[in-house]
């Protein structure tokens, strides 16, 4: 007996049990539907989380912050410039490395476009700061190398600086224009893109005006970037610092932060390495600064999705093995209906090997056709997951999930028919003609 | 060449310590074209001649031949390949597949000897002509009656060629002018050359056949012709 009559066979079978059929496949439906939604889920959860982290600079960016001196050292704390552009050039010097190094004044003044005023944080930086940061340029340039050789009054400006000093007009209109800061004249000479979750910029296109509330805002991650006002190193220190110590040089003024940029990924541990013997150096050896990376924390958002897509993973399996028990139990009971029917197959010549493939067929059948239910269903389910919860990560269902799915269920079928197909194909032909 | 040749065949079934002899010694041969017929009350062990012969079973001892195969000692899968290419069986309740229509049922032992579906479907329809059923192919056993259903399972066996026809108890659900209509099948059937053992408690339908073979406590008692 061939494969295509066993499944002619089988088919008939479901076929003229309909209800007890559909009632078998249920399990394998529910389970390859949240099998594929939750690969669906963290798939999506996954890009989402990808995207936002290469946005807020990636694995690669290093933080350098200032740490609190421990009681032992805190007689030498004085000898301590702190952290001064000299690290920057140290670290340029001697971490090969670190391959961008982006040092920062910052101070709060009041911008303005000539109408109104806006108390923001201005920060003074080198053009290292637009790599380090991953900065995209929406319209004109980025602050080069001559802006701070020269001390030019040159700003760049994010996206929601740019709308608040000259609501509706284009980035590129904006690029031209007059920036006042502390009554200081600036050139825009860049605007910088819109930065936004994936979630935040589906909310957008759905129509919103995209204009999010600061109230309703429970945290926007890149509120900070989009208020950027970047001007020149030079002329922040210049304009505003240079009066404040008299004593202070461009050199020796304390940094408000200090951002780097580790070239090869493959390099993170030497390179950090690199960059705390630089430090060490400049410091005179006083412990009073810190390393801060993505990596735990990176580390930590890998581990959640880790962890979703296993407990998903893990319900979907337990139901798709419920569905695999749903299906043996009822070939066991459409067996022990058929003994006779099998009997009668025996007797005109069936081998044991063609009741076994048959009971097989008609098992794996029906997990196949719940797993195409179980795919349509998923898409609705989907769906329903998208109206539910609009903002967050879009699910993304990929043709691998959907085959992975579908074939788990197939191997659950395959699983659960082989007990019923022996005991069917052990079956003695002379008891099975006599059973009633 | 004998198409059943048994020599000194036991079957024995232990049920807890004890040892049942369905079949002593028997020793029995049917040649080609023979239309025998074997006789007994029941537990006489006929029912499991029928059952060896049919390659339901195997024995526990002795030689058995059936159509050229020696089956004294035999898989399920060998015995099965013989039951599908050699034997036709015709059961006292028909054993007919409900769900099946009468086509359906008639080409059932050609769907396991791997026929393609055009020729299995071909040959199934002139059976069922043969057998008399030409206007009732696509009908389901529940809608025939009983004669019309042995004719069916007659048309089953008969599908496959086989050369040798077993027939238990054919005649025992049917009122007697429909079995004696069956019988007058057989005995055409014998006419044009096959082979048919009939297996029977009751010895007139028994003398219907040329041969009878009286079997009582697992032995042949005596045989002779009516």
């Amino acid at each position: 007996m061939n494969l295509l009559v066993a499944l002619q066979i089988g088919l008939r079978e479901i076929a003229s049990h309909k209800f007890r059929s559909f009632l078998s496949m249920l399990g394998i439906v529910l389970g390859v539907s949240s099998l594929i939604s939750t690969l669906a889920l963290t798939t999506g959860i996954e890009r989402g989380t990808r995207a936002f982290m290469q946005q807020v600079g990636g694995l690669e960016y290093v933080n350098v912050i200032n740490k609190e001196i421990s009681n032992k050292m805190f007689d030498f704390w004085n000898l301590s410039p702190g952290r001064t552009l000299r690290d920057a050039h140290a670290i340029q010097a001697t971490a090969p490395l670190i391959s961008h190094v982006s040092p920062e004044l910052a101070f709060g003044a009041a911008i303005s476009s000539g109408k109104k005023s806006e108390r923001k944080q201005v920060r003074g930086v080198f053009p290292d700061c637009f790599v380090v940061a991953r900065h995209e340029l929406a319209a004109g340039r980025f602050l080069a190398d001559l802006d701070i050789e020269r001390g030019l009054r040159s700003a760049v400006v994010g996206d929601a600086i740019a709308q608040l000093l000259w609501p509706g007009l284009k980035p590129g209109a904006i690029v031209g224009k007059t920036l006042l800061i502390n009554d200081r004249p600036f050139e825009v000479v860049g605007v910088l893109l819109k930065y936004e979750r994936e979630e935040d910029k589906r909310r957008r296109a759905k129509g919103g005006t995209g204009k999010i509330s600061r109230s309703g805002q429970k945290w926007d991650p890149f509120r900070g970037k989009n208020e950027s006002v970047l001007i020149p190193y030079s002329t922040m220190f210049f304009d505003f610092r240079a009066g404040a110590f008299p004593l202070d040089s461009m050199e020796s003024v304390r940094l408000d932060a200090l951002t780097l940029r580790v070239g090869d990924l493959a390099d993170f541990r030497p390179a950090l390495d690199q960059v705390r013997a630089a430090l060490s150096a400049t410091h005179r050896g006083v412990d009073d600064f810190d390393l801060e990376t993505r990596e735990e924390w990176f580390d930590r958002m890998e581990a959640s999705i880790r962890a979703t897509r296993l407990s998903g993973g893990l319900i979907a399996t337990i139901s798709l093995v419920v569905g695999g028990i749903g299906i043996m139990n009822i070939m066991l009971a459409s067996i022990s209906e058929r003994v006779r029917e099998i009997g009668i197959r025996l007797a005109v010549g069936a081998r044991g090997r063609d009741i076994f493939i048959q009971i097989m067929v008609e098992s794996v059948s029906i997990a196949l056709i719940g797993g195409l239910l179980g795919v349509l269903s998923a898409f609705g389910l989907i769906e329903i997951l998208k109206l539910i919860a609009p903002n967050e990560n879009m699910p993304i269902m990929t043709l691998g999930g959907i085959v992975f799915s579908v074939g788990f269920a197939v191997l659950a079928g395959l699983l659960s028919g082989i007990y019923p197909a022996l005991r069917a194909s052990r079956l003695n032909p002379i008891a099975a003609l006599r059973y009633e | 060449m004998s198409l059943v040749h048994l020599e000194g065949v036991s079957k024995i079934y232990r049920v807890g310590d004890q040892e049942i002899r369905a079949l002593d010694s028997v020793d029995l041969r049917i040649e080609e074209g023979e239309f025998a017929s074997i006789i007994g009350p029941s537990g006489s062990g006929k029912s499991t001649l029928m059952h060896l012969l049919g390659c339901l079973d195997s024995p526990t001892s002795g030689r058995m031949q059936i159509c050229g195969n020696d089956l004294s000692v035999a898989s399920q899968n060998r015995l099965a390949d013989v039951r599908n290419r050699e034997i036709g069986f015709v059961f006292q309740s028909f054993n007919l597949l409900q769900k099946l229509d009468v086509i359906e049922n008639i080409e059932l032992p050609l769907v396991y000897s791997g026929m393609p579906a055009a020729e299995r479907r071909r040959r199934a329809e002139q059976v069922a002509r043969d057998v008399g059923l030409g206007d009732r192919m696509a009908n389901r056993p529940v809608q025939l009656s009983g004669g019309q259903c042995q004719r069916v399972a007659i048309g089953r066996a008969l599908v496959n060629r086989p050369r040798i026809i077993f027939a238990d108890e054919p005649t025992g659900n049917l009122d007697s002018a429909t079995g004696q209509m069956i019988l007058q099948m057989f005995r055409d059937l014998n006419a044009s050359g096959k082979t048919i053992v009939l297996v029977t408690h009751d010895s007139d339908i028994a003398a219907v056949t040329r041969r009878v073979i009286e079997i009582r406590d697992g032995k042949i008692r005596r045989e002779y012709c009516p």
